[in-house]
Order: structure tokens, then C-alpha cells, then sequence
């Protein structure tokens, strides 16, 4: 049997296709960091560089290896999930990246069980009452939202709620190291709503436009014929169908947030990998760089794989095609 | 008031809270250059009542923070590693708000030729282990200081002095013998970064326990985030500090910055952006203003066309308005310059007549150097407030004269590459030094940041006289040629001086503005002068 047939087949393609992806990214990753102008040893010693410091630290880092030699050594470290040590804070760059990385993963996973019922409810209901007030006001509001970028959306909620008209919410989200965010409720609340702002629009015009499209399908008429009442026509019939495209906003718009909380905690001084990310670029801190690049990319490479896995399950025409 | 036979009583830490005395230099005969221990005014003039507040935790949002912070009571690369060295470390001198040196670990710091130092230490002084401070650990510092394969900045600071010529005299005295005669030797140990350490001291990178004499001792640290201190119950200066604990925080953002204080989330910052001042002072926050001797010149490198010639580098300074420059730079916090840096120190020349925009001599001096119509890049970096902005409005001065300047705003690491220090054309910072220091550092072929590659031989053998001169009238003579030099010829537009803007809530008392180079008035004498109200 074909191992490349059927739904598992499918899967394994697109695993297969999802570790060549990040193998090119790898590579991408480490050509454009060894392009940054200036090196590590550079940033660490700063002003206080004297030539032989410099070459004694280059070859204490390794930086005066050829650049194959040095990419298969990360590449392998990568690999083994070992990948080496920061330069700049000299420990292990898992310990580094760590809290960081479960501060952005609460984050994001607040930002989605906020947003994602919000929008598909949001957008359910605007389709149900299609060029009805609550359609057009929430239309119009969410386009507002969506024009607007992140960084002004979240300094625009601090100046309402952090600092000048209340002082309801704290405006940094100043988490303790060691200490899990899920302490800190009320510093989260600023940031998850700036990435509801971002999310919501995109995946709630998204539900509207399709559970439209398939309400005036010839099938839905069908059924309305049939004389079923509406809110079976709707939640039965249309909205297994248009879902499907909703999946998928869904899961560009997570693996966007994946990359696209750089800015928010950056607003935010939140501690987490988008900050740790600009950092480790500012410093040049090579490790921890490529380690959160190459991680934000299999993020959005795992999240596009359960979304096609998903859309395939919801929908019988491509399931029974494959 | 203090003198030789004064500092000779045995000390006694309540009498540095009642006088003070310092640096007294060019007294002829007797004690020729000498830091004394003496009084003190009270350091913090709104706590003179007997009822200061005691307690609390004082957070502070500071700006420049990153992974690579560290630990070592003997070098600062970081903002937040200056903040901890106040706190957690002496020297055994330091800068106060007027930036005189005043006696710290060291109650006496005196030479009578310039060449062979003494130095007596304060008695009853304890590190945070418990252990007496004695001459021991002092020559350990020092030596530790000297030590080149530590790459520290107090390193620097001490050219001529061999660890062999640190040397013990009894428990509480050091004597330190210079290759060459260093009259400003007591300056270089003002500096927040050469501070004392236990014996066998070392950094945080290395694992090391931070042990000091300061008013706080850490209790955590974590690079790029944030670092918690605790009271020091056995500080020498009785009854300082006043907080219980300390937490330094790491806000790099500007926005971030400020609507942390805003929403009240610290108590102080450091570096508010001029931009948001009057917003908040509106709501009720104060702001600390302090005029120190900062700068951020524009270096012309003088063996690089075609700044080899002098009337171009003489063109260009004619080229600064330097009103506008201060005003579109600084947003106005700051004090016109007039090309000779070090403002604040004694032989600062203040009779050099000020210079002017003037761009009809400009262009002819361009003119007879074959320099019309010249096109040039200038290196800069979002360094200091007003390090780009200052690149900006100065390209657009010299458009009137004819000069075409192309800025490049390079990103920080790769400014400070491997092209720092060769750039033709390059804009820099420097916080408050003394002359003499800061020719040290930046203006001599051996110093380690000779940005404009000035190494002028008269200007050099002038220096050298300066160092041998004990008496402070003879060295202000020489020292004021050596400016004249540079204001004749030298390599720097030295357009401005910045004013170190921070901002504070109304409930902290005792931040005084400062002439030092840290912010927040050396972050509050190291968190000891100041309270919640």
C-alpha cells in the first residue's frame, strides 16, 4: 500500500514538507544573521574592544570556524535540542528562552480563547442579520480595529485604562522572572486585549463573508424549503461548511501572532520571546536569535499542518478526494 | 576647617554626618593634594527633621537594560549595572551633586608630589558578609582594578600604577607609587566604577558572590529584566538608608517608561523623552533636571580628509548654530558648547571667546582649502538623546554653506563595530569627567577612545607638564593652553551639553539634581538619599 495515500498520507506528506520548509528556513535564518553587519564579540565588548580581546573571544565563541563548519554544528545542535549558549548572558540558551517562552505561549493561548469564540460569534451574528444594525455597526467597528496597528491600538487602551483617563489596569505587564504569568492575571489584560484587536476583525469578517456566501447556497435554500427552522438550517447545514475557511484565518492568524507579539510585548514590556528575540538581534547574540527564529518558524509551520488537518476532517468532499 | 592634623583623629562615622571637607589641591606646603575626611552637609536636606520615613520598596524603571547586563564592582557597560554598583558598592571617593569629590572609604587621599599617594581608610566599616574593611582588601582592589585580563573599565583609569606599587602600609593605610607624577590621580577614584571589594572578589559572570560596603546588598539578579536589593543594616553611614528594599527595573521602551510611572507601577525613571515632560508634570509627576558636563560631540577625524586640513575642521565648527542645535536636539536641555569639553572642572577656560555661526567664513575657509561644494557622510547611532538629531539639524546648517552631509543612522552594534574609531566623520556622547581624565580617555594617541586620532606633540607634552603640576593655579595656566589648542585646531564640535532628564513621583523625597554623569542624581546617592515622603 501507497504509505503517500489517504488521510495519513496526506499527513505524513505535509510533515515531510514541513520539515523541508524549516530546513530552507534554517539555512535562511543562519545566512541572514551572519550578514548583520559587525559580530558577537563586538556587541559584548562594545567600546571596550581592544583587538586581542576580540580574537581571543571570537575563538572562545567559535566565530573564527569556517561558515559551513559553524552552520552544521548549529544545525545538529538544533537537532539534539541543544542549542548552545547564549553569548551575551553565557548560560544555556534553553535556560534563557525558557520562562520567555512560556510567558508568549499564555499569552497567545489567552489572546485565542479570548478572541476566537468572540470573532466567530461576532461574525456568525452579523451574517445572521445580514445589513441589520448590529452587521453594519460591528462592521464598522472592526474595520476601525483592523486599520489599526498594534502598537497604536495598545498604547490607545494604556492611555485609557493604564494612565490618563483610569487607572483601572497596570500599563506594563512587569512579570517577575520564575514567577508563571498566570500570577498575574490583571498585567495580562492590557495585552491580550491589544492581540483581541488584532485577531478578532480579521477571522470574524472572515466567518461573516462565508457563512453568508453558503446561506444563500442553493442546498441551505434547500433545506429552508424543507421547511427546517432556521436556527437548524443555520447551526446544521451552513455552519459545518462555512467554517472551514474560518479554520483557516484562524490558523494564519495564530501563527501571525506567533511572530506578531514582538510588538506587543514590546509595548508592553512583557517578558517574553519577542522581546528576548529584539535583544538577542540588538546584541547579536546568535544562539538565542536563530533558536527563537527558527522556533517562531515551526510554529507557524505546525500551526498551518493542524489547520489542514482540520479543515480536511471538517470537510467530506476533500477528505473522500484524497 | 579640615586639614593634615585634622584628619588624623581617628574617625568616627557620625562626624562625616556633620562636616565635610575635600579636595584641597595646590595648598602650598604640608598636605599638597588631599581628599579629607570631614563634614558632610547633611546629604539629604528635606530629611534633616528627625522623622524621615523609613521602609518601603523603591522601584525604578531603567532604561538600557539587556542580557548582557553583569556584575562586577569595577566596570559598567549597562545603565542598570551603574544603577547596582551605587547600591551595592564604595569607592573610596566619590562625586557629589556639584561634582566635588568627597571622601568615602577613604578619609584621607593625599601626595605631596603628586607621584606617591597615600591613602588612609575609614575604620568600622563592614562588607555585607560582616567582615572590617582594612588595607588589605583595598590593595586587593586596586591590584584587582589593574588587572588587564578582566577587561574592566576602571582599568583605564589608572595608566602608570603597577599592581607591585599598591602597596600596605599598616591595617589602615595604602600607598600607591606612580611611574609618572598624576596630580588628578583622586579624580579617576571618584568614578562610580572603581569601587572596593573583599579579597578574592569575583564578577557575576564568574560566579561570583557581590559582596560590597554599599547601603543595599543584592538578593536577586536577573540580566535584562530586573534586580531586587535589600537594606544593609550595618551601613557605615548611620541610619542611611532608609528603604527596605530596592527593585530595579528594566523599561527600555520610552512609552513603556513612562506609563509605568504613570499607572504607578515605579516609583522613579530614568531618561523621560523631552517630548512627555509637560504631560507629566500635568499629572502630578516631578521631574529631575540636572546640568551635568555631558556631551555629544561631532568628531572630525584630523589625518582624514578632509578634515587633515584645519580651516575645513575650522569651517565646520562655524557651521554649528549651536543655539539651534541645542534646541532641536536637546528639545532645549542643554547649554551651548564652545568646542573645549569639561565643563565643570576648575580650569574649565571660560574666556575663550564663544563661537558663533558664521557662514561666510566658513565658506571661504572651504574655499581656500579646495573644499567648496564637499559631500561627506556622518556615522551616527541612536545613542544619547540628540546623538542622531544633533547629525540631522548640522546637515542641514551646512547646506547653507554649501556642504552637502549625508547622515548614517547605523544600528548601535554595528556603529560601534569594527568601524568605531575610524570613522572620518562620526558623532559620539561622553557623560561628566574633568579635563585631564577625559583628555585621558579620548584625546590622546594613547588613549583608548581618540575618536578625532588627535595626537597633537605640544598638546601631548602639555598634558604631561599638567599631571607633574601639584599647584592648581600653575596646572589651570597649562591647562587652559592645551584647550586653546583644541579650540584652535582640534577635532571635536563640542556644540552642546545635555541635561540628564528624569522623572520621579511625588511621593519619593530627596532627588537633587546632579552634575555627576548618572542619572537620577546618582540614582539618589545610591538609593541612601532619598524617601518616601
Amino acid at each position: 500500500m501507497n504509505p503517500f495515500r489517504g488521510i495519513s498520507g496526506f499527513i505524513l506528506r505535509r510533515v515531510l514538507l514541513g520539515v523541508l520548509t524549516l530546513a530552507a528556513v534554517s539555512l535562511i535564518i543562519f545566512a541572514a544573521t551572519q550578514a548583520l553587519p559587525s559580530d558577537p564579540a563586538r556587541a559584548l565588548l562594545g567600546r571596550t574592544a581592544t583587538p586581542e580581546s576580540l580574537a581571543a573571544l571570537r575563538k572562545q565563541l567559535g566565530l573564527n570556524r569556517p561558515v559551513v563548519d559553524q552552520y552544521l554544528r548549529w544545525a545538529k545542535g538544533m537537532l539534539t535540542l541543544n542549542p548552545g549558549t547564549s553569548i551575551s548572558a553565557s548560560v544555556p540558551v534553553t535556560k534563557l528562552i525558557s520562562d520567555p517562552i512560556v510567558n508568549s505561549s499564555f499569552l497567545v493561548l489567552c489572546s485565542a480563547l479570548v478572541s476566537i469564540p468572540l470573532a466567530l460569534g461576532i461574525g456568525i451574528w452579523a451574517a445572521i442579520r445580514r445589513d441589520r444594525p448590529f452587521d453594519v455597526v460591528s462592521s464598522l467597528v472592526l474595520l476601525l480595529f483592523a486599520a489599526l496597528p498594534e502598537f497604536v491600538a495598545g498604547i490607545a487602551l494604556v492611555l485609557l485604562f493604564g494612565t490618563v483617563v483610569f487607572k483601572w489596569l497596570p500599563p506594563d505587564a512587569l512579570i517577575p522572572p520564575g514567577s508563571p504569568p498566570w500570577h498575574h492575571l490583571n498585567e495580562l489584560v492590557l495585552p491580550v486585549a491589544t492581540l483581541a484587536m488584532v485577531f478578532v476583525p480579521y477571522v470574524a469578517r472572515f466567518m461573516r463573508a462565508s457563512l453568508i456566501e453558503v446561506l444563500e447556497s442553493d442546498y441551505v435554500e434547500m433545506a429552508r424549503l424543507k421547511g427546517l427552522p432556521e436556527r437548524e438550517v443555520v447551526l446544521r447545514h451552513a455552519l459545518p461548511n462555512a467554517i472551514v475557511p474560518s479554520i483557516q484565518a484562524i490558523a494564519l492568524t495564530l501563527a501571525y501572532l506567533a511572530g506578531g507579539i514582538v510588538t506587543v510585548e514590546f509595548v508592553f514590556s512583557y517578558p517574553g520571546i519577542g522581546a528576548k528575540l529584539v535583544d538577542a538581534v540588538t546584541s547579536r547574540d546568535m544562539p538565542v536569535a536563530q533558536t527563537i527564529a527558527l522556533l517562531i518558524a515551526a510554529i507557524y509551520v505546525f500551526v498551518n499542518l493542524v489547520a489542514d488537518i482540520l479543515t480536511i476532517l471538517v470537510s467530506p468532499r476533500v477528505r473522500t478526494s484524497l | 576647617m579640615s586639614d593634615g592634623s585634622d584628619s588624623m583623629q581617628p574617625d568616627r562615622p557620625e562626624r562625616v554626618l556633620t562636616r565635610e571637607e575635600l579636595v584641597r589641591r595646590g595648598v602650598a606646603g604640608g598636605v599638597a593634594l588631599s581628599v579629607l575626611g570631614g563634614q558632610i552637609p547633611n546629604a539629604l536636606g528635606a530629611l534633616a527633621e528627625p522623622a524621615i520615613k523609613r521602609g518601603g520598596t523603591f522601584r525604578v524603571g531603567v532604561q538600557g537594560g539587556s542580557d548582557k547586563e553583569v556584575i562586577d564592582a569595577q566596570t559598567s557597560v549597562l545603565d542598570p549595572d551603574a544603577a547596582r554598583l551605587t547600591a551595592i558598592f564604595d569607592g573610596l571617593l566619590y562625586y557629589d551633586e556639584n561634582y566635588k569629590l568627597r571622601p568615602n572609604l577613604a578619609t584621607q587621599f593625599t601626595s605631596k608630589d603628586a607621584q606617591t599617594w597615600t591613602i588612609r581608610i575609614r575604620k568600622g566599616v563592614q562588607f555585607h558578609n560582616g567582615k572590617t574593611l582594612t588595607a588589605d582588601d583595598v590593595v586587593w582592589s586596586i591590584r584587582r582594578m589593574l588587572d588587564k585580563s578582566l577587561s574592566l573599565y576602571a582599568t583605564a583609569q589608572l595608566s602608570g600604577l603597577r599592581p607591585a606599587n599598591v602597596r600596605k602600609v599598616d591595617k589602615w593605610t595604602v600607598r600607591l607609587i606612580l611611574d609618572t607624577p598624576n596630580s588628578v590621580l583622586p579624580d579617576a577614584f571618584g568614578q562610580y566604577f572603581m569601587n572596593i571589594v573583599p579579597i578574592g572578589y569575583t564578577s557575576s559572570k564568574a560566579g561570583g558572590k557581590q559582596i560590597g560596603t554599599g547601603p543595599y546588598t543584592l538578593t536577586s539578579f536577573t540580566p535584562g529584566n530586573r534586580s531586587e536589593l535589600r537594606r544593609n543594616p550595618n551601613y557605615w553611614r548611620h541610619g542611611q538608608p532608609y528603604f527596605d528594599r530596592v527593585l530595579i527595573l528594566d523599561l527600555n521602551d520610552d512609552v513603556a517608561r513612562v506609563n509605568a510611572l504613570l499607572g504607578g507601577q515605579v516609583d522613579a525613571i530614568t531618561a523621560m523623552p523631552f517630548a512627555q515632560i509637560s504631560a507629566a508634570t500635568s499629572r502630578g509627576l516631578k521631574i529631575l533636571n540636572s546640568q551635568g558636563g555631558g556631551w555629544v560631540p561631532i568628531c572630525m577625524a584630523v589625518d582624514q580628509a578632509p578634515f587633515t586640513d584645519v580651516r575645513v575642521r575650522q569651517a565646520f565648527r562655524l557651521i554649528a548654530n549651536r543655539p539651534q542645535l541645542v534646541q532641536q536636539a536637546f528639545s532645549g536641555f542643554g547649554r551651548v558648547g564652545n568646542d573645549v569639553y569639561s565643563p565643570l572642572d576648575a580650569c574649565y577656560d571660560s574666556a575663550l571667546p564663544p563661537r558663533h555661526q558664521d557662514i561666510a567664513q566658513a565658506k571661504s575657509l572651504l574655499k581656500a582649502a579646495g573644499q567648496d561644494g564637499l559631500k561627506i557622510d556622518l556615522a551616527t547611532t541612536n545613542g544619547r538623546a540628540g546623538q542622531v538629531e544633533c547629525a540631522q539639524v548640522f546637515a542641514q546648517q551646512a547646506q547653507a554653506a554649501g556642504v552637502t552631509i549625508n547622515v548614517k543612522n547605523l544600528d548601535a552594534t554595528t556603529f560601534y563595530g569594527s568601524q568605531y574609531l575610524k570613522y572620518p566623520f562620526s558623532t559620539d556622547y561622553w557623560g561628566t569627567r574633568n579635563y585631564l581624565n577625559q583628555v585621558a580617555a579620548g584625546s590622546l594617541s594613547v588613549a583608548p577612545y581618540n575618536e578625532t586620532h588627535w595626537n597633537d606633540p605640544k598638546f601631548v607634552s602639555l598634558y604631561n607638564q599638567a599631571l607633574r603640576t601639584v599647584d592648581q593655579k600653575k596646572r589651570c595656566s597649562i591647562v587652559a593652553e592645551m584647550q586653546n589648542l583644541e579650540y584652535t585646531s582640534g577635532g571635536y564640535i563640542v556644540w552642546g551639553f545635555y541635561n540628564l532628564v528624569d522623572a520621579f513621583s511625588p511621593k519619593v523625597q530627596g532627588f537633587k539634581p546632579s552634575k555627576g554623569t548618572l542619572p537620577l542624581g546618582s540614582y539618589g546617592n545610591g538609593f541612601r538619599t532619598i524617601a518616601f515622603k
